[in-house]
């Protein structure tokens, strides 16, 4: 075991560095406190030793710091140790007029992916629509079952889920188009970081797995929806939205990332935001 | 240099060597003491899990009686949360704040010690109570409550004797501690950065240490105040949670979970802090979106004071209480999905190096999401009405300690290990370590979910055949061998890298940050010269003065 030698306040090499002394003021003052609190529990005489510890200790504590805290000087060496980097070679993605690159390069704007939200939220319901006209002769029918996800009273039939109702109605656009926005700006940050074929993943793998899913856990979450759902339309309506919300998104133009800080493009000054300036920076 | 450092070195007795660890203020060993405790504790946890595996691992098992097994569960829990997850964070904090922010010791350094004594005793004390019928009066077995202690089950009619006043009295001394420590933290970082550290040059490490303080400042004092109630009630003649007079057992529900809810948080986020030094190092890039970061972080540990009563779906709050849990805990999932993908889009386009470390972070974002997933599962009122106190809520939590927590802390070791001892740790052990745990992990909590899912309520001591679960409950602890295995490569790579390993020299990752300035390890006053500090990548300007951050942050 090896340690840094006390420092000889006479001796000439190397710099001498003031630290706090090492104390056990501490430690016997928090024995204190454990041996009163475990005499509470089997003796009043180990309760009473401990809190005279404890006074010992806050005693001895006092002195460390009153009238003056007491330090020890260390001595260190004459150098402070040497930084280097053994690899010189950096890799830059440079871009025009820009020495170092943010990633990625391009994005989609924020109204690509809104754009391609409710462009996926018509087709998704027209394909949830057809369903329930074809299967249950009522374009209420899928819905009715939307809006009950959230909105539900009672259990009722299919007669009655196949009816008209205003509320859930109401219900249902808001969850749709809320949903539908939300993905499709997902899908306007997702898209660019998928430079191969993107329309393949939004528009059939991220549907095939949302839909698998929901599959696997549907039946413990909420059995009764669960029984009124027929699996190959919903997958078929959620690969419509993922298709359109793809291709509506994917068509419009990319814009280049901002490749300088928020508080710099706003102009703030402050101590941590610095420009170039080809002089060296100060430190705040 | 090398013959100052022998003209430096003097031999000491074994007894000089135990009075300078015990009596040291230096931040460093106090870190280094924390961080021994809590290995040691998480030894004890682990062996209180395997038992409690092998008597879960078929149907009407007989291994452990009922009342074992309860107070197996308890130390289990309370031992991981308090005495080895917190310490084990407050000790690399302590070890790496003061070195990362470029200052030579804590603001407080005798507090410092005196908040790692008061976790050390409170801990003992607990342990304490396995030994207590011999020696003490009337006690003698170890809590049986549970970690959370629900009333009226600590009542004096549930529990007699003391098993449960060892529990209160330990994590009182022991949350003084915390509290110490946290105090220490925030006058630290706030009041000691070295110059030119502004707070938006800290590293993310600093700022992770600074959200967890203010958090335990804000959390374990309604724990403090419930377990005084506890005691009054239990000695005093109080009522606070005695139904039959007036009490209610909900406060007691809500005192702890005001506390418990954001302790999780408390836990990791100074573990977001060790992937956020890691990942940038080992991808070979600056940390994307650094004040976004900083911002969720805050926010994460803003929000997660207004959740706590998740927990308590199946309590019967009025559904307006319900639905307000519902989007607050939802809520926390936003400022976690930034930092989520703003670690994917660190390592996005780097060179990635995948190390020991490196892969335990990539390990920890992959479980970390999946038990954010399922923590959205149960945030979800009529999916927890339906699982609420079965094994899936125990394969949830598991994700984010082991699968979050614990595998960022192997990070973490595996990171600054040569940085504490000078000497790199086996990166063929470190992978055999990383492969053996992750089967390990995955074989006992992947599976824990399905029992659950099946009905499976947690805290039972045993079960009967033929209800689908000896199957999973079969793999589970299955798992645990490959567990016990990863953990045992792990405690043998880091003795035998402390005496053969591969000397590391100050700075073997090629990282950015201050602590890499110094010597491996470092000296009594961390730096020779204290730093100056020009950009969020201090060592990358001084290694590269032709291109440094600082023009461009």
């Amino acid at each position: 075991m090896s340690s840094t030698r006390d420092c000889d306040p006479t001796a000439p090499a190397g710099r001498r560095f003031t630290l706090p002394s090492p104390t056990l003021w501490p430690g016997v003052l928090a024995l204190g406190f454990a041996l009163a609190a475990a005499g509470l529990l089997s003796s009043k005489l180990l309760s009473l030793g401990g809190l005279a510890l404890g006074v010992i200790g806050c005693i001895g504590w006092f002195f460390q710091v009153l009238p003056k805290e007491k330090h020890r000087a260390v001595e260190g060496p004459a150098e402070p140790a040497v930084i280097a980097v053994s690899r010189r070679r950096v890799s830059r993605i440079e871009v025009e007029g820009v020495h170092r690159a943010r990633l990625p390069l391009e994005i989609y704007p924020i109204s690509a992916g809104i754009k391609g939200g409710l462009a996926g939220a018509v087709a998704m319901a027209a394909a949830a629509m057809l369903y329930g006209a074809v299967a249950h002769r009522s374009v209420w029918y899928p819905i009715n079952l939307l809006g009950a996800v959230v909105y539900a009273q009672t259990q009722v039939s299919t007669r009655q889920i196949s009816a008209f109702h205003i509320e859930l109605l109401l219900v249902a656009t808001v969850l749709h188009i809320t949903t539908s926005i939300l993905v499709g700006l997902l899908y306007g940050a997702i898209l660019p970081m998928l430079p191969r074929r993107p329309i393949l993943v939004g528009g059939l793998f991220a549907p095939l797995a949302w839909t698998g899913l929901l599959y696997s856990v549907l039946d413990i979450i909420d059995p009764l929806l669960n029984q009124k759902i027929s699996w190959p339309w919903f997958l078929a309506s959620q690969v419509a939205f993922g298709l359109v919300a793809g291709l509506v998104v994917v068509r419009q133009a990319r814009v280049p990332t901002w490749q300088y800080p928020l508080a710099l493009r706003a102009g703030v000054e402050t101590p941590g935001v610095m420009r170039e300036t080809g002089r060296e920076n100060s430190p705040s | 240099m090398a013959s100052e450092s022998i003209a430096l070195t003097v031999h000491r007795s074994p007894l000089q060597v135990v009075y300078e660890w015990m009596a040291t203020v230096d931040h460093k060993k106090i870190g280094l003491m924390y961080i021994v405790y809590a290995l040691l504790f998480l030894v004890i946890m682990g062996i209180e899990a395997i038992l409690m595996r092998i008597q879960l691992a078929h149907s009407n098992s007989t291994f452990l009686s009922p009342q074992v097994f309860n107070r197996l569960f308890t130390m289990h829990g309370t031992t991981g949360v308090f005495f080895v997850a917190m310490p084990i964070l407050f000790g690399f904090a302590n070890y790496l704040v003061p070195l990362m922010i470029g200052a030579r010791d804590m603001a407080f350094p005798r507090l410092n010690a005196f908040s790692f004594w008061m976790t050390a005793f409170g801990g003992l004390l607990l342990y304490a109570s396995f030994f207590a019928g011999k020696g003490f009066s009337q006690g003698g077995i170890a809590p049986d409550v549970g970690w959370f202690a629900y009333a009226p089950l600590t009542a004096p009619a549930f529990s007699p004797g003391h098993s449960t006043d060892y529990w209160t009295l330990s994590l009182l001394i022991a949350g003084v501690g915390s509290i110490g420590g946290a105090v220490n933290f925030i006058a630290t970082i706030i009041s000691m950065r070295c110059r030119g550290m502004t707070l938006s040059r800290m590293p993310l490490m600093a700022w992770m240490s600074l959200v967890m303080s203010s958090l335990v400042l804000v959390t374990i004092s309604p724990l403090t105040a419930a377990q005084l109630m506890l005691m009054v009630d239990r000695y005093m003649g109080g009522h606070f949670f005695d139904t039959t007079a007036g009490g209610s057992v909900v406060i007691w529900i809500h005192f702890f979970w005001i506390f418990g809810h954001p302790e999780v948080y408390v836990l990791i986020i100074p573990c977001f802090g060790f992937i956020s030094e890691i990942v940038p190092v080992f991808s070979r890039k600056a940390m994307f979106g650094y004040p976004a970061m900083v911002a969720a972080s805050v926010g994460i540990g803003f929000v997660s004071l207004g959740v706590w009563a998740h927990h308590m779906f199946t309590v019967g709050m009025p559904s307006y209480g319900n639905a307000f849990f519902v989007l607050t805990t939802m809520v926390v999932a936003v400022p976690t999905g930034i930092k989520i993908f703003n670690w994917l889009a660190t390592m996005w386009g780097g060179k990635i190096v995948f190390a020991t470390p490196m892969i335990f972070c990539i390990g920890f974002l992959f479980q970390f999401l999946i038990a954010g997933l399922t923590g959205i599962m149960l945030a979800t009122a009529p999916f927890d009405w339906q699982l609420a106190n079965s094994y899936f809520v125990v394969a949830h939590f598991h994700y984010v300690i082991v699968g979050g927590i614990l595998f960022s802390i192997f990070a973490a070791f595996y990171y600054w290990y040569p940085k504490i001892t000078g000497r790199m740790l086996s990166e063929m052990l470190g992978k055999w370590h990383f492969w053996i745990f992750l089967i390990g992990f995955h074989l006992t909590f992947d599976f824990m979910h399905v029992p659950g899912l099946l009905g499976m309520p947690r805290r039972i001591y045993t079960y009967e055949a033929g209800r689908g679960w000896e199957t999973w409950n079969m793999i589970s602890s299955i798992g645990v061998i490959f567990q016990a295995a990863g953990i045992l490569i792990f405690v043998y790579n880091m003795i035998q890298s402390y005496f053969r390993g591969t000397i590391a020299g100050n700075d073997p990752w090629d990282a950015w940050t201050l602590e890499w300035s110094t010597t491996s390890p470092p000296p009594e006053y961390d730096f020779a010269t204290l730093p100056v500090v020009r950009s969020r990548r201090p060592l990358w300007d001084l290694k590269h003065p032709d291109d440094p951050d600082w023009k461009y942050e």
